[in-house]
């Protein structure tokens, strides 16, 4: 990817002075164009769900994204007032779409990508954009796979499965639980926190691994787990899928007579989960990432938010907000859209003022505070219950 | 053991509903109609539609609500059926029998994304929940609402029996899925008896859709996908094009998932049930209740 940038480099200077060869070459690399202009909009492109059963979800990211754009570009843009457009492509949350969604972006010029929700449709466009010098803010997706390999493009802004089991496995000391259910969909990001969780808790040893299964996503019917989980003498359900299973599968629980305790991972963690469950939500712990009304301070952002796109903001509105922010930040401090400058400046950030507190990356650029919290289903809507602090 | 059977049943019963539709379109016409999965989906969004249009006051009357919203929800979704028949399947009567698939699947998603964009692809809570007392039999939780529900289920497929076995339309459905020719020369009104089996298939998901809502509390616009494809597993089972099998390979189907999970773990209950189901069609190709066609040249 570094010799490309430079290859584009030089070929800017080439458009300078043989504006007939410039033509031609800006053809041979197809839109690769936007990374070596320097005047024109600035390209950022972002890879979320909008159809899929993930879209609601989708929809609210790239509304958080296209609000950061708008504001800096009412401020008068960056990098000498060039101005900043999105560009949102379909990932389905499936491998395939989203890889053609990758492709699409890279050949349409992006200079840096802020999508990535599930994390198993996220995993198989990290290739494309690293071989296109793109670099890659991720608001949501947070499997500890997708830092795996140690890609210089990647970097997570939400904190990684890693973090929230360890958060898990505080709660679940601070809270006393003995036997452990823990439930996954069998995805990349909700198999990774029921490993690590898993793991955690083995090391731990003061509570026990009682259950430990998979359901299949997009049924109806989860009573088959349902009979395992009340088998298993289980004081606590830890589930880590979305909420469209995770909102049947507590109600199902509820309704079979279960009394323990029941706490969702952060991709279960939206008010949708009572809509779903009714009033069997009701006193559901979740580890997640500060969300918009959990955030002091953070009323006007949402007033904000709820007048230009007439709903409230869903949790990972923020973080694509955010993402944005970053990268524009990152392409200010840079002075440039040039991958390797941009990369070491999202390196060198320390102390960005982010939702989810002050945003510096680990040198496996993640974030460096993980910054997970407790919360708690009251009246519908999660409210925080524990900071862990 | 009661617990599993229970549950197993349950489930089955909403797959049997919907197979009906499959089975009874495939012995009519032979044709997959891959649609099926989703009017059960616009079943529930008409029910919620009108769940929600109705106001508080209605949805207090509970089942009786539902009961009156699930009619008029079958009124609405066999209309559909009909539609579906009339633009993508009656133009290609006559077509290859890939072509008619394809438009199938054509049908499947323009209803699916239709209902996305209509009513966003955001999930819905279901406006009136089922809930109930709690009684146990012989061990197995069983609830009020899973009782009601599974009544209604077995008195549409009682009526679905008696009306193909006892009507003069139930008859001509009958010599249609024998010889379309030979009944078309014989008199029957061949387009209108499709029109009607396609209500009547349709009609049924639709009321699935509707108990199913009531039920689990969720719906979105994808909920077909997965319980079409049981659905239509289940009519294999049962022999596809025979009524009274689809009832029992829907039930059959519940039970070897309920038993699957049990014993090989919640994660392998659909590659379980799969692999049983192709076990039992290497043996019994034709299903439990399918009858040997004889080739004709």
């Amino acid at each position: 990817m570094n010799f490309r940038k430079r290859t584009l480099g030089m070929l800017g200077i080439a458009t300078a002075v043989i504006l007939a060869t410039s033509a031609c070459s800006g053809g041979l690399l197809g839109g690769d164009s936007g990374g070596g202009d320097d005047s024109g909009p600035i390209k950022i492109g972002m890879i979320v769900p909008t159809s899929g059963s993930s879209a609601p979800t989708g929809a609210s990211m790239a509304n958080g994204a296209q609000m950061a754009v708008d504001e800096i570009n009412a401020a008068g843009g960056i990098l000498d007032g060039r101005m900043l457009e999105l560009q949102i492509e379909d990932g389905a949350c499936d491998a395939q779409q989203a890889v053609a969604s990758a492709n699409k972006l890279v050949s349409s010029g992006i200079v840096a990508s802020v999508g990535g929700y599930c994390s198993g449709a996220t995993l198989p466009t990290l290739p494309i954009f690293n071989k296109a010098g793109v670099p890659m803010i991720i608001p949501a997706a947070n499997s500890q796979d997708l830092v795996k390999e140690g890609l210089k493009n990647v970097f997570l802004i939400n904190g990684t499965g890693l973090q929230q089991s360890t958060a898990a496995l505080d709660f679940i000391k601070k809270q006393g639980y003995k036997a452990i259910a823990l439930v996954d969909d069998n995805t990349s990001y909700s198999v990774d926190i029921t490993t690590e969780t898993g793991s955690q808790i083995a090391a731990d040893g003061s509570a026990t691994v009682a259950l430990d299964t998979s359901v299949n996503a997009g049924e109806s019917d989860y009573s088959s787990v349902v009979r395992d989980i009340m088998g298993s003498g289980a004081d606590l359900l830890y589930w880590t899928g979305y909420y469209q299973e995770g909102g049947l599968i507590i109600d199902q629980l509820k309704k079979a007579g279960y009394t323990g305790d029941i706490m969702v991972a952060d991709g279960s963690a939206d008010s949708t989960l009572a809509e779903i469950a009714g009033a069997a939500a009701e006193g559901v712990y979740a580890t997640m990432t500060p969300t918009p009304n959990t955030i002091k301070g953070a009323e006007g952002w949402i007033a904000d938010y709820k007048a230009a796109f007439g709903e409230d903001p869903k949790p990972y509105s923020t973080q694509s907000y955010d993402a944005v922010r970053l990268a524009a930040a990152a392409f200010t401090a840079a002075g440039n859209t040039n991958t390797d400058d941009v990369i070491a400046a999202l390196e060198a950030i320390s102390g960005f003022d982010a939702f989810s507190g002050p945003l510096s990356f680990t040198p496996e650029h993640t974030l460096a505070s993980g910054g997970f919290v407790i919360l708690v289903m009251k009246d519908g809507d999660f409210v925080l219950f524990d900071n862990l602090q | 053991m009661a617990q599993i059977i229970w549950d197993g049943l349950f489930v089955g019963s909403f797959y049997a509903l919907i197979a009906l539709g499959y089975s009874m379109v495939y012995g009519i016409i032979k044709l997959l109609n891959f649609a099926h999965g989703d009017i059960y989906m616009v079943g529930a969004f008409i029910g919620y539609t009108i769940l929600t249009s109705l106001g508080g006051s209605f949805q207090a009357l509970g089942l009786f609500a539902l009961i009156l919203v699930m009619m008029v929800s079958m009124l609405l979704t066999g209309t559909i059926g009909v539609i579906v028949e009339k633009l993508a399947y009656r133009p290609l009567r006559g077509a290859p029998r890939l072509a008619v698939l394809i438009t199938a699947v054509g049908a499947s998603f323009a209803l699916e994304y239709g209902v996305a964009a209509i009513a966003s692809p955001n999930p819905r809570g279901f406006p009136v929940r089922l809930d109930g007392e709690t009684v146990f039999v012989l061990g197995a939780r069983v609830t009020v609402p899973q009782i009601i529900l599974m009544l209604i289920a077995g008195v549409l497929m009682f009526a679905l029996d008696r009306y193909i076995r006892k009507t003069s339309t139930g008859r001509a459905m009958r010599a249609i899925s024998l010889d379309m020719k030979g009944s078309l020369l014989m008199g029957v009104n061949v387009n209108s008896v499709i029109s009607r089996t396609f209500f009547i298939g349709s009609a049924l998901a639709g009321a699935a859709g509707v108990m199913a809502g009531a039920y689990y509390g969720k719906i979105d616009f994808l909920m077909g996908f997965i319980i079409g494809l049981k659905a239509f597993t289940a009519a294999v089972i049962g022999g596809i094009g025979n009524i009274r099998g689809a009832m029992l390979g829907g039930l059959l189907l519940g039970l070897v998932e309920a038993f699957g999970s049990e014993l090989v773990g919640g994660q392998w209950r659909d590659a379980f049930a799969f692999a049983v189901l192709i076990l039992f069609l290497t043996l019994r190709p034709t299903g439990i209740l399918g009858e040997r066609v004889t080739e004709r040249v």
